[in-house]
């Protein structure tokens, strides 16, 4: 840039922005051209108007429906999130291993599955049918059904009540715990 | 007992237990109306800019793990909040005939909006008359004075984009303030 070049609109921008390198160049330059002067004050100007625009106030507080939908959105803390992830590689690293073994284990079975056709996998269910409907036929009303009792200690019985109890309990203390203040 | 600093909130906020909201919530009444401001210099429009703001609180409640604690809080959800709103601008196949419609409005009658409004909601409504890109550039140069670098990676644009953007935005703009009555 001569000294006796005008500054282009690019160049007055950048030197407002301070982003241009040689500002002594230009502040000489300013010094000796009223007309780029002239620009530059009009710039600044247009700066300052954009830059006095006052701030606007909430018409209501956005901070209780954003806590509401933090806390809806359940994030969990960055230790069991950690968890999750190591719980999650460890499945998926488990069932590729498993992978060869379970393969091995039922290749028998789906052999047999597949040696069937579709007429020995219907019989069964058209015989089903058929017994169903047999015994149908003969339903009279009234029969009490009898149940078969199954004979359990009053200590297995006790067992099972407290712990669903307290499954129950603490399942919903967890689902309920982020909406008790 | 003194407030609790910024940092304190975060580190709170990123625990995950039932105090997190809380201490976020906090964060939010300390920020909500700069962030409202940002999101209604962009948008130009109250329920929107509400809606954006506390989208963009969410937004940051999902990062706040990014977030380097080392630096202020302010900044960032600012820069946070412009980007919220600049992707909903972009998402809103009517975006640019909206803005083809103001700016056809502020440029036919801008007597008629200097007398119906205060000057400083005259040059709202000429920010809000730039193509969603040119005001975002000016949210983030004039109002949360960030450098042309700054901007270019915030926006995820080449160096020469921010300057000709932040260019021809201002140029738009002084065309518009400064139009004869």
């Amino acid at each position: 840039m001569h000294l006796t070049d005008h500054l282009t609109d690019v160049q007055l921008n950048e030197y407002l922005d301070h982003e241009i390198n040689d500002r002594g160049r230009v502040e000489a330059h300013l010094a000796s051209c009223t007309n780029c002067a002239a620009r530059l004050t009009a710039l600044q100007a247009l700066f300052d108007e954009i830059e006095s625009l006052p701030e606007v106030a909430l018409s209501r507080s956005i901070a209780a429906p954003v806590t509401r939908r933090v806390r809806g959105s359940g994030v969990l803390p960055r230790s069991l999130r950690l968890t999750v992830t190591l719980q999650g590689v460890a499945a998926i690293s488990v069932i590729i291993l498993a992978a060869p073994f379970v393969g091995q284990f039922i290749s028998p079975y789906l052999l047999e599955i597949q040696s069937l056709s579709f007429a020995d996998m219907f019989l069964p269910v058209q015989s089903q049918w058929t017994a169903w409907l047999d015994l149908l036929s003969q339903f009279q009303v009234p029969t009490v059904p009898e149940f078969p009792v199954v004979e359990l200690s009053s200590l297995f019985m006790t067992i099972i009540v407290v712990g669903a109890s307290l499954l129950w309990l603490i399942g919903n203390g967890l689902l309920l715990r982020n909406q008790v203040k | 007992m003194s407030a609790p600093s910024d940092r304190d909130l975060i580190k709170r906020a990123r625990r995950g237990d039932a105090g997190s909201a809380e201490a976020f919530g906090e964060l939010v009444t300390r920020y909500q109306t700069n962030v409202f401001n940002v999101c209604y210099r962009i948008l130009h429009e109250r329920a929107g800019a509400e809606d954006m703001a506390q989208d963009a609180f969410i937004r940051a409640h999902e990062r706040l793990d990014t977030f380097d604690d080392e630096r202020p809080f302010g900044p960032w959800i600012r820069r946070l909040a412009a980007n919220v709103c600049l992707s909903h601008l972009s998402s809103q196949k009517i975006s640019a005939e909206l803005d083809e419609e103001r700016e056809a409005d502020t440029g036919q009658r801008p007597d008629a909006v200097q007398e119906a409004r205060e000057r400083s909601e005259y040059i709202r409504a000429a920010l809000a008359s730039l193509p969603a890109h040119y005001r975002v550039v000016i949210e983030l140069r004039h109002y949360q004075e960030m450098s042309y670098d700054e901007i270019a990676a915030e926006l995820n644009i080449p160096l020469s984009d921010v300057k000709s953007h932040l260019f021809r935005a201002r140029k738009l703009l002084a065309e518009k303030l400064h139009a004869p009555d």
